[in-house]
């Protein structure tokens, strides 16, 4: 059953076109992660979904029931919001309980559930506090209670711990797959952070300009991108991109000539023009002082060393790539071979910029 | 108070004698207002009375209906400083928070009236009273003040200062506006209503022009007129009697200002950050 459905859905601010043509499906007590550079919609999409933004064009269905002009009151959303949106004149227990009881619920049964989720987020002991008084990861797991006491069917967090630091966000994460497992709400999450989106997410959705670039599970969007923004969206360092020439069954990299793999030859011949994109991860890019029979030789124009894994630049016909090691070996102006794995490659169109395909043997 | 370097010195002399220029009028009405007639003539620049006495305080009462005078001040002060807020806090949140056509266009038309001269529509308002039949009434000289536009801008300064995600949270609770207001948006600009209503009330309260045109009985006087009565009567001015009243006048608003002054600096000094 399908809790959220987009239908050719649009939105335009003004003039402004944020989100085109918007086709999805969110699963009942799915985790959907929306990711994207900012500016890229996703925000917007889950304003949407709360109804405090309209939908221009096109249509929202909420539980199978067109909700384009349903009150977002009436929607059974839950919200977590970025900067926590607590209210800064009432305690952390009239913060949690306002919800309940704005509508009217009997106080005894207030406080009942109110102590439920302050004892399952931790927040026992600061219950008469105000919001001013607690640190920022208090202040999230408050916002987090306020969310969860309303036990709605939708549970909406716009980019939740990105007011965290580092160690606090790793922890947040786990506390928040933890949670959604006690709740199995749909659980609809923006963030522009890749690791939450790979860690948290039972899909993610990746948009750009408005656009939705691929919705598919976090190892299929890392390792099957769509097509080049995805490709290089996740992943840090971004992937490789270098354009390459196919010739029969030979790719030329700048002055280079590499024998296809045979489990590519399909899938290079898809494409129309023989201008292709060849995408590798950083991490995928093997160096070595010895030559393997599918290997191309290249100069380490560069070294960084980030202590745990060191990154060779080097230039491969007209683009510069890295290759991520965890062996400092190499210095500046070694001559070395980059071996290649045929399984950890990525071809994409030149002009399209679309994926194009992986053979069966991947994956 | 630990004075660091020379410049903070210059300055802190500098305002001493500031506050002592400022300070000495009040001083001179206080301590005239304790004076004789003769006393008040005689030694001007003397600061303390050689003889302390009553007589003036004494000579009000059997004058005027002075505490009639002051409960009419307090009443319109009360008056006009409750509807202002009121409607104020009103028109605030309608042009915060709603959305309506010509909503820019009829914020700068309001804004607009704050440059208006209040002489300008002194005759117009003056007439209108009249015609109700409130002259020489109290409720007159309240009526045309019941909304204010300073007030409306400054209450909406201080609530786009809100973040929207607050409102937003009482939207997906299908919280009413009535509500919104009442449980979140007044609450937390409590401290600018607060002096912006203090503000108000000591503008109404020291209010001459207004009043001195719409009351016409002593009953129904404020303070400020009853003071303008012992100035340049016929026979002279009383001074010590015109101080005595000038010290009357000043006791509420300076009480007010003791105890919230850090309120009101703040209100003005904060306006548009965010608390």
């Amino acid at each position: 059953m399908n809790s959220i459905r987009f239908e050719e859905v649009s939105k335009s601010f003004g003039k402004t076109k944020v989100i085109n043509q918007l086709n999805m499906e969110i699963k009942k007590g799915e985790r959907m992660i929306l990711l994207g550079p900012s500016g890229c919609g996703k925000s917007t999409i889950l304003r949407m979904i709360s109804g405090l933004e309209a939908i221009t064009v096109g249509n929202l269905y909420l539980n199978d029931q067109l909700a384009n002009d349903i009150d977002s009151g009436d929607r059974s959303i839950a919200m977590v919001f970025q900067n926590y949106a607590l209210f800064p004149h009432m305690t952390i227990e009239e913060n949690v309980g306002y919800g309940l009881r704005i509508n009217k619920m009997d106080k005894g049964e207030v406080k009942k559930k109110v102590v439920e989720v302050v004892d399952i987020l931790g927040l026992n002991g600061l219950e008469g506090r105000y919001p001013k008084e607690l640190s920022g990861g208090q202040r999230q797991r408050v916002a987090l209670a306020r969310a969860l006491v309303k036990r709605a069917d939708f549970f909406l967090l716009d980019e939740p711990l990105s007011n965290l630091d580092a160690q606090l966000r790793g922890q947040a994460r786990k506390e928040l797959v933890k949670i959604h497992e006690m709740y199995n709400q749909t659980f609809i999450y923006v963030t522009h952070d890749q690791i939450e989106a790979m860690t948290i997410g039972h899909r993610i959705a990746l948009m750009n300009q408005g656009d939705l670039q691929m919705l598919d599970t976090p190892h299929n969007v890392y390792h099957r991108p769509a097509n080049v923004f995805v490709a290089t969206f996740i992943g840090s360092p971004s992937m490789n991109i270098i354009s390459a020439k196919s010739a029969g069954r030979e790719l030329l990299v700048g002055p280079h000539r590499i024998e296809l793999p045979d489990m590519w030859l399909a899938q290079i011949h898809r494409s129309d023009s023989t201008n292709i994109k060849l995408g590798v991860r950083p991490e995928d890019m093997i160096l070595s002082k010895n030559k393997e029979n599918l290997s191309v030789p290249v100069d380490v124009k560069y070294v960084e060393d980030y202590g745990n894994r060191v990154g060779y630049y080097f230039d491969l016909g007209d683009e510069e790539a890295i290759s991520i090691m965890s062996e400092n070996i190499f210095g500046t102006g070694d001559q070395v071979y980059w071996n290649i794995k045929p399984d950890k490659l990525h071809f994409f169109d030149a002009d399209t910029a679309q994926s194009l395909g992986y053979p069966k043997e991947i994956r | 108070m630990k004075i660091k370097n020379k410049q903070n010195l210059i300055w802190h002399v500098v305002f001493i004698l500031l506050v002592l220029l400022f300070l000495y009028p009040i001083v001179f009405a206080v301590s005239t207002s304790f004076k004789s007639l003769n006393e008040a003539f005689n030694s001007t620049l003397n600061l303390i009375p050689k003889e302390f006495t009553l007589e003036a305080y004494t000579s009000i009462l059997k004058k005027i209906p002075i505490v009639r005078i002051t409960l009419n001040t307090f009443a319109i002060a009360t008056i006009v400083t409750t509807f202002k807020l009121v409607t104020g806090v009103l028109a605030a949140y309608s042009f915060v928070f709603f959305d309506f056509k010509g909503k820019t266009l009829m914020y700068f038309i309001l804004v607009s009236t704050i440059f208006i001269p209040f002489t300008v529509t002194m005759i117009p308002n003056f007439i209108t009273v009249s015609k109700i039949g409130l002259r020489d009434n109290i409720i007159g000289v309240a009526l045309p003040q019941l909304a204010d536009a300073t007030g409306i801008f400054l209450l909406r300064q201080h609530m786009r200062g809100i973040p929207r995600s607050l409102l937003e949270v009482a939207k997906l609770e299908k919280t009413p506006h009535i509500k919104i207001l009442s449980s979140i948006v007044v609450p937390i600009i409590k401290p600018a209503i607060l002096s912006i209503g203090i503000i108000f009330f000591i503008n109404s309260w020291n209010e001459f022009v207004w009043p001195s045109l719409i009351l016409k009985s002593r009953e129904h006087y404020t303070l400020s007129l009853a003071l303008q009565m012992f100035v340049s009567s016929e026979g002279g001015t009383d001074i010590p009697v015109a101080m005595a009243i000038s010290v009357l006048t000043m006791l509420l608003p300076l009480t007010i200002f003791a105890f919230c002054q850090k309120h009101i600096i703040n209100t003005f000094v904060q306006s548009g950050i965010k608390g």
